[in-house]
This record gives structure tokens, sequence and C-alpha cells, in this order.
């Protein structure tokens, strides 16, 4: 090839068909780049910044996981211990508990939680009726932006023995009244139905979009062929609606592991900890009441590393089974 | 049997009307095409033969059966859109198949129907493969094909060539008057393409603002518009138009007095539009001609024809020529020779025709 371009020290001859990137051309034009979109990267900024402080920094700190740490010797100062805590985490019946009961959780919440806003964005779309579906909407949105102490007191009130509602009503029919949040076998049902409560009419928003970005002709293709508003749904909303489904799916299988810990926090109580206590809740109770921060740390380094292999895996399959997915 | 029947048919959007009672008789097999510019209320008449929009007044009737209050899926119409309408999610036997999978037609026929269909549309190597995979020309064959494996009493197209590019265009504008030939099925077709439904129509009917401007035959149209707004529509370059007032022997357009064909006498003083089609001019002086003075503008080469624009006062003009082969001889062109027979006369106010009287 270099022949080529100095043929007998004259001109070169032929221009190479693609420019090879010296570093220092690549370099120019990563300056040039900048200058032109710098605007852009500007906007880009704080985000970068909010990463790095709040999720790359602390990483630093996770090193404890595999040290021996005291707060007097400091995160550089504490001797390496390897997979000690890791063994320590993996004897521990509390902490294998709270395994189980993040996966039981989640697995409920997957069931029912997942499809609640998909069913709630397909029965609004069937609302044709605009100023009630308008205050129709707003009713369910609002449970998310109560505060979560907000929505565990009213549960506690709710399911109170005495004065909550559901007893009451339980007592109109002859039922004895029964103590919910004491009772390790009610936590799940009513954690999750608070969590669906709470959460799906604020995550129909997104499927609520989807669904109005399907081209009307195709709901009138449909009907000209004798499609009935059934049909519809199922021929054509929701199979319009599947990326969204599954990328959702994707995000929601990540977060498995993240049951939402302060609802958990609010609602648990020792008598209940058998179904209630869950990794997140375990290792703030080793962290921060107890003050072992290294094998908290371990815990967190697991759950994270357990959130990561399923975020991958789910949008391996989703990739490779229906051509969508996050990355 | 399946012919379209419209009679007063009006729609309105709350207080506001947009078609303004159409009356429109569409004989069974007939391809009719509806024409006009944007926003003239082609789209929504064509959505209530559909039944995706309801008729605010007047009588659609299909076959013997008026269909006012009838479901779209019971009117046994098929469309085809202006995008397509393909369901992204399906391949294409299954974008065909699916009208006839909700009327439950049964499996084995569903499959001969379809890939009868697809060898007629040249879709048979395409069927297991999704619309975002095909062309343009593809989809919109698809498109087609999902219409016709319903066997439809009526066809209704709503500028189903729009998207494509020319080339293409005028490809599958051969293919559906092919079609219509082969399967004879009444059809209404909307579009603003005025070469489109020249080559496409059994008859045009020309809309405007929501009214019938006129219906008949393309050549009737072409030669007999009833009025100036279908003869600046039809034709490209569509017909000039001059101001002009009647005297005893012809019409005076500025200084010039057009010789006509007829006896205009008993009407001299009157005010007309003169309405010379571009191809309707010749550059040598014949029998019954008269020279219209032009300051030439621009000369156009299209090949074998090219298109003169110049000016006649503050008129702007168009006229067609042939070039046999050589344009250098046009830019020297100072008036053109216009035919008595051949000029059209229009209501100066009004805008309708005027018949000549013999
Ligand atoms: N939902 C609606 N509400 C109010 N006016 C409407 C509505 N739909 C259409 N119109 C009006 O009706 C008129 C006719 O619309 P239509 O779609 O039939 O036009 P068109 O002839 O098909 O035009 P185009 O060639 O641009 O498709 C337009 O003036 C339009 O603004
Ligand atoms: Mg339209």
């Amino acid at each position: 090839m270099a022949d080529e371009h100095t043929t007998a020290g004259g001109p070169p001859v032929q221009e190479p068909l693609i420019e090879t990137p010296s570093s220092e051309g690549r370099l120019t034009r990563f300056y040039d780049h900048i200058r032109r979109e710098w605007q852009i990267y500007l906007m880009l900024l704080p985000t970068i910044i909010w990463f790095l402080v709040f999720l790359y920094k602390p990483m630093y700190g996770l090193q404890i996981a595999f040290k021996d740490y005291s707060i007097f010797r400091g995160v550089a100062g504490s001797p390496w211990v390897g997979f000690e805590h890791f063994e320590t985490l993996f004897s521990n019946d509390q902490f294998l508990r709270a395994i189980g009961n993040t996966i039981k959780i989640s697995a409920l919440n997957l069931i029912f939680g997942f499809p609640a806003p998909i069913i709630l964005a397909l029965m609004f779309n069937e609302v044709l009726h605009a100023s009630y579906k308008r205050t129709a909407q707003t009713i369910v949105y609002l449970p998310h932006f109560i505060s979560s102490v907000i929505i565990a007191g009213i549960v506690i009130t709710a399911f109170s023995p005495t004065a909550g509602i559901v007893n009451t009503v339980m007592g109109w029919f002859g039922l004895d009244p029964v103590y919910f949040l004491t009772q390790p076998q009610w936590f799940r049902p009513i954690f999750v139905g608070t969590g669906i409560w709470q959460e799906a009419g604020f995550g129909s928003i997104v499927f609520l979009a989807a669904i109005a970005g399907v081209n009307p002709s195709l709901y009138e293709s449909a009907v000209v062929d004798g499609a009935n508003r059934w049909q519809m749904m199922w021929k054509i909303t929701i199979p319009s609606i599947l990326p969204t489904i599954l990328i959702m799916l994707i995000i929601r299988i990540g977060n498995v592991m993240e049951v939402s810990f302060e609802l958990v926090i609010l609602l648990y109580q020792p008598a209940t900890y058998e179904t209630a206590d869950v990794v997140n809740t375990w290792i703030y109770r080793q962290g921060l009441q107890s003050g072992q921060y290294d094998l908290a740390a371990a815990g967190g380094l697991f759950n994270a590393f357990v959130a990561f292999v399923l975020v991958m895996t789910a949008n391996t399959l989703s990739r490779r089974f229906s051509r969508t997915s996050l990355w | 049997m399946s012919g379209v029947n419209l009679s007063g048919i009006v729609k309105a959007y709350g207080a506001v009307q947009v078609v303004h009672g159409i009356d429109l008789d569409i004989a069974e097999k007939e391809f009719v095409v509806l024409v006009g510019p944007s926003g003239c209320g082609k789209s929504t008449t064509l959505r209530m033969i559909a039944g995706l929009e309801e008729i605010t007044a007047g009588d659609l009737t299909i076959g013997d059966r008026r269909m006012n209050r009838v479901a779209p899926k019971d009117r046994d119409v098929a469309m085809v859109f202006q995008n397509y309408a393909l369901y992204p999610h399906l391949n294409v036997a299954d974008n065909m198949a699916f009208g006839l999978r909700i009327r439950k037609m049964p499996k084995a026929e569903i499959k001969t129907t379809i890939s009868e269909v697809a060898e007629i549309l040249g879709l048979t190597e395409y069927l297991d493969r999704r619309p975002a995979d095909l062309s343009g020309g593809q989809r919109q064959r698809v498109a087609m094909g999902r219409a016709i494996v319903r066997h439809p009493k009526v066809f209704l197209f709503d500028e189903p060539l729009s998207n494509l590019d020319a080339k293409l265009r005028t490809q599958m504008r051969a293919e559906i008057k092919r079609l219509h030939n082969r399967l004879g099925v009444t059809s209404v077709y909307v579009t603003h393409d005025q070469v489109e439904a020249m080559t496409l129509a059994d008859r045009i009917v020309v809309m405007n603002n929501g009214s019938i401007e006129q219906i008949g035959t393309p050549m009737e149209l072409f030669n007999n518009p009833a009025n100036t707004f279908v003869a600046g529509f039809l034709g490209s370059p569509p017909m000039n138009q001059l101001k002009g007032t009647l005297t005893e022997s012809g019409a005076k357009v500025g200084e010039t007095e057009i010789k006509l064909n007829g006896s205009v006498a008993t009407q001299a003083g009157r005010d007309v539009i003169v309405g010379i089609r571009p191809e309707h001019v010749t550059l040598t002086a014949g029998e019954k001609t008269t020279a219209l003075p032009i300051s030439l503008d621009l000369v156009e080469p299209l090949g074998s024809e090219a298109l003169l624009h110049g000016h006649f006062g503050k008129d702007s003009l168009v006229f067609k020529t042939e070039t046999g082969g050589d344009i250098n001889h046009l830019s020297g062109v100072g008036e053109v020779h216009v035919n008595a027979s051949l000029v059209k006369l229009f209501d100066a106010e009004t805008g309708h025709a005027l018949s000549l009287g013999a």
C-alpha cells in the first residue's frame, strides 16, 4: 500500500480510499466536534456529574466488602480479607431468608404488579368520554405523588383491627377482626397490593403514550375489515406496544432485587420479618444499626451483581426473540 | 347490484359543514375518481362511504341497501389507505389474512385465497416478510392485496399512490387499472393528481370546497369543462384563462380580438373568460386562427414538446408546442395562433361555461 503513495519520489498518485486516522487527526477532529457541539455536551454535564458523584465515587467504598473494615483505619487502611464476608453472608440464615423473601416479593410484583399498568392503560384507551377519562386518570396517578410514609400510614390505618375499614367491612359479615400487619402470611399480599395501588396509575402513562403512537389508520383499516374493539385490542394495540412492554420488563427485571425499601421498612415489624425482611432491609439493619459496614457492603455488592446478571440476561433474551432491547 | 349511490350527502363537524350535499351515482363495476384540491372533502366523502365517518344528512346506498347506519364491516367495502395501514407486527400473508380471519373464513380457504392474490400481485416470494422489510411499492401491493382477498362489493382508495416516487406511481397506476379490468369491482378512488384521475377513471368527479363541480368521463371534462375551476384543474399545464369581452364577431382580449366559432353577436358586450388550452395553439397561422401576441419569458424543453411561458398583458400564459428535436427556433416566438374552434368561453362572474350559439 505505502508504495502506491510514493511512486518514484513524485506526488502521491492515488488518495487512499478510506483515510486511516492518524492519532493527531483524530484529536483534531475531536476538538472540532466539541467546538461544534459543545452546547449538547454542556447539557449532558450535570447528568455525568451526578453519576460520578453519586454512583461512581461511592464505588470506591465497595472495596470494604473484601476488607476487615474499621472506621478508624479508613477504607484504604483496613486489611484485605478476601471473600470472608461473602462466606459469612451465605452461612447466615437471615441473609438467605432475605434473599428468598426478595425473590418471592419480586416474583409477585412481576406477576401482578407488572401487568397492572398495562391493563390500566388498555382500559383507559377504551374510555371514549374525554373528561371522564381525564378525571379517572388523575385519580389513579395521585398515589404516586404521595410520600411512602403517608401511603404506609393509610395502609396501616386501613388494616388496623380496631378502626380499619377492612376489618370493619369484615365485621359486617360477622368475621372476626384480623391484625393483618402482624401476621407474616398477610405481608406479601398487602405489600404487593400497596405497590400496585401506588404505582400502577403512574406507570400506565408510558403505555398510554405507546398506545397514542399507534397509527390510527391501523384501527380504521381493522374496522373496515370487521374487527370489534376486543379484537383490535388483542391484534393491534397489544402487539404495537409490545416493544415498550418488553423494554419496561427488562428494566423491571433489572430492579428485581430493589424491592421498594422504604415501603418495607415502613410496613414490616419484627413479627413479620419472616416474610418481609428483604436483602436491602437486612443490609440496612446490619450496616447502619449494627455497624457491620463491611458485611453490609458485601450484601449490597451481591445484590448489585445479581441485578446486573438479570438485566443482561433479560436484554439478551429480548434482543434474540423480539428484536427489542435496551442497548 | 353493487353500485353506490350518494344523494344529498352532507358532512358537518359541529357547526362547520365540510361536504355540502353531494349527489353521485356510481354504476356497478365503474371506476370513479374523486379529484380536487387539498381540503375539498374527498377523503371525508370516501370515509363516509366506508362508514368511518358518520353521515350528517343524505342517503348512502350500496347495492339496494341504505347504508347510513350500517357498521363498516357490514357494508362489504374494502379500503386502501394512503399510508397503507399495514400491521407492522404481522408478515405479508398475515396482513392479507387479517380480514379473512376476523370473518372466520376456514383456514384452508384463507390459504388458497392468499396465494391466488399474492400471485396476481407478484407478492408470492414476500409472503413471510414484515412490512418494514418491503419497498414502498411492495407495501402498496400488500395493501391492495388485503383489500382484494376480501372480494368486497366496493373498493375504496384514498390516495393510495401518493407515497410512491413518480416512476413507481406510473407503474402502480397501470397495475390498478389492469386489476380493475380483471376483477371488475366497483371502485371509488381519491386522488389530487389529475393525471391519475384522467388515466384511471371511467368517470371523474371534480370536487371543490365540499361540492361537486362536474362529473364526466375524462375526455368530457377535458373537452367541455363546466366551469373555470374544472378548466383550471384538469390538463397539464392547465387551461389559460384570459379576461375578455364579447364583440359582434369574437372575444376582445386586450387589444386583440380572438375569432370564435359560432355566433356571439347577440351577447356582445358580455364579460367573459376566454379559455385556451396550452396545446391548442400553433406557431403558424392557419384558417380561422387569431394571432395572440405574447412576450416570451422562458422555454422549457420536455423532449418532443416544449412549454412556452409568456405574458399577455398582465396575465401569464403557458403554451405547449412540438419541438421537432430542437428548441432554438422557439426563443424568437412573439405570437401564437389560436384556433377559433378550440376556444372555450366562461361567464366572467359565475365561471360557468358558455355555449356558443351556432
Ligand atoms: N375532524 C374534523 N373536524 C373538523 N374539520 C375536519 C375534520 N376532518 C376534516 N375536516 C375538514 O374537512 C375538510 C375536508 O377534509 P378532507 O380530509 O376530506 O380533505 P381532502 O379533500 O381529502 O384533502 P387532501 O387532499 O388534503 O387529503 C377540510 O377542510 C378539513 O379541515
Ligand atoms: Mg384526503
